[in-house]
């Protein structure tokens, strides 16, 4: 549960750094976008049958390193800024957090084939 | 008696009212919002609530974009919530296996809306460079509901891929046609 708070506060932060730090473009539109994507997918994962989805934010924690460099931010603390955000954001995906119910196999079972039945 | 109302293999029903009634609160909440935002842009209120974002809220409600479609983006949303919630009240506590059809358009309206709801976030500072409180809570109540309403469809696609392998109808199964049956062999056991 922890895990997903601090990555939907990243989300949050991400949101609104640009205007409470006062950074431009490109990194400004680039978390608009990213903030709220991290953000939601942080909410969905709060929930034990959806907690898979939170490796979206770490494909998010990625971008959000290369994104310096691809978009060409120009200050060296926005590259840091960006760089620790995403980092953190690998690091709270890693965690899964406790799983306390049965799915009946989850997801996953749905594309096995059934090794009894064929 | 509650054990039939239990997937195999699950620890609790993902369709019991406990489990419902929260994510059909929501929805009702989510068209509380949106049905004010609609009667804004409507005209039928003149001025629209925001306590943040000064004139975030008029510039994001009257811009191009929430009247892309012949009617404002926010009716929209208000009929989407209503959807969500009309589609979470029907059928009973088995309804997972009972009524799949529903549970599966459940998660459909329940999923797009979200998605829609975080691209309209998306859009208010990347295009118009201003924040709508109101749009952004609808936004927030309709990724709530998401991770709550899967776990139920989940339990209705574990079903119909349970009556597939036994070589039963997946089409009776969505209907709902194939539990006759399932329900007496239940009974037998019972």
């Amino acid at each position: 549960m922890w895990a997903r708070l601090i990555n939907l506060a990243l989300g949050i932060w991400l949101m609104a750094a640009s205007s409470v730090l006062r950074y431009g473009e490109p990194a400004r539109t680039n978390d608009y976008i990213v903030g709220p994507i991290a953000a939601t997918f942080a909410i969905i994962a709060i929930s034990e049958a959806t907690r898979g989805v939170r490796w979206v934010n770490a494909l998010l924690g990625v971008w959000l390193v290369l994104a310096p460099w691809v978009l060409g931010y120009d200050s060296a603390w926005l590259i840091l800024h960006s760089s620790v955000i995403g980092i953190a954001m690998w690091i709270v995906t890693a965690v899964r957090g406790t799983i306390t119910q049965d799915f009946g196999g989850g997801w996953s079972i749905l594309w096995r084939r059934d090794p009894k039945r064929h | 008696m509650a054990d039939e109302l239990i997937p195999p293999g699950w620890s609790y029903n993902p369709a019991s009212w406990a489990q419902r009634l929260p994510i059909v609160g929501l929805a009702l909440l989510g068209f509380a919002i949106a049905g004010y935002l609609s009667l804004y842009q409507m005209g039928v209120f003149a001025t629209v609530w925001e306590p943040f974002f000064g004139a975030g809220s008029r510039k994001i409600l009257n811009s191009g974009v929430s009247r892309i479609l012949p009617v404002p983006d926010a009716v929209l949303g208000a009929l989407s919530y209503l959807a969500d919630a009309v589609a979470g009240i029907i059928g009973g506590r088995a309804r997972w296996r009972t009524m799949p059809w529903i549970v599966v358009l459940f998660g459909l309206a329940v999923g797009p809306l979200g998605a829609v709801s975080i691209l309209l976030v998306v859009l208010q500072p990347v295009m118009f460079s201003a924040w709508c409180t109101l749009c952004l809570s609808s936004a927030l109540v309709s990724v709530l509901m998401i991770g709550p309403a899967m776990d139920e469809v989940l339990a209705s696609l574990q079903y119909l891929k349970r009556e597939r392998d036994s070589g039963r109808s997946l089409w009776r199964a969505f209907w709902g046609l194939s539990d006759k049956r399932a329900q007496q062999q239940v009974s037998h056991v019972g």
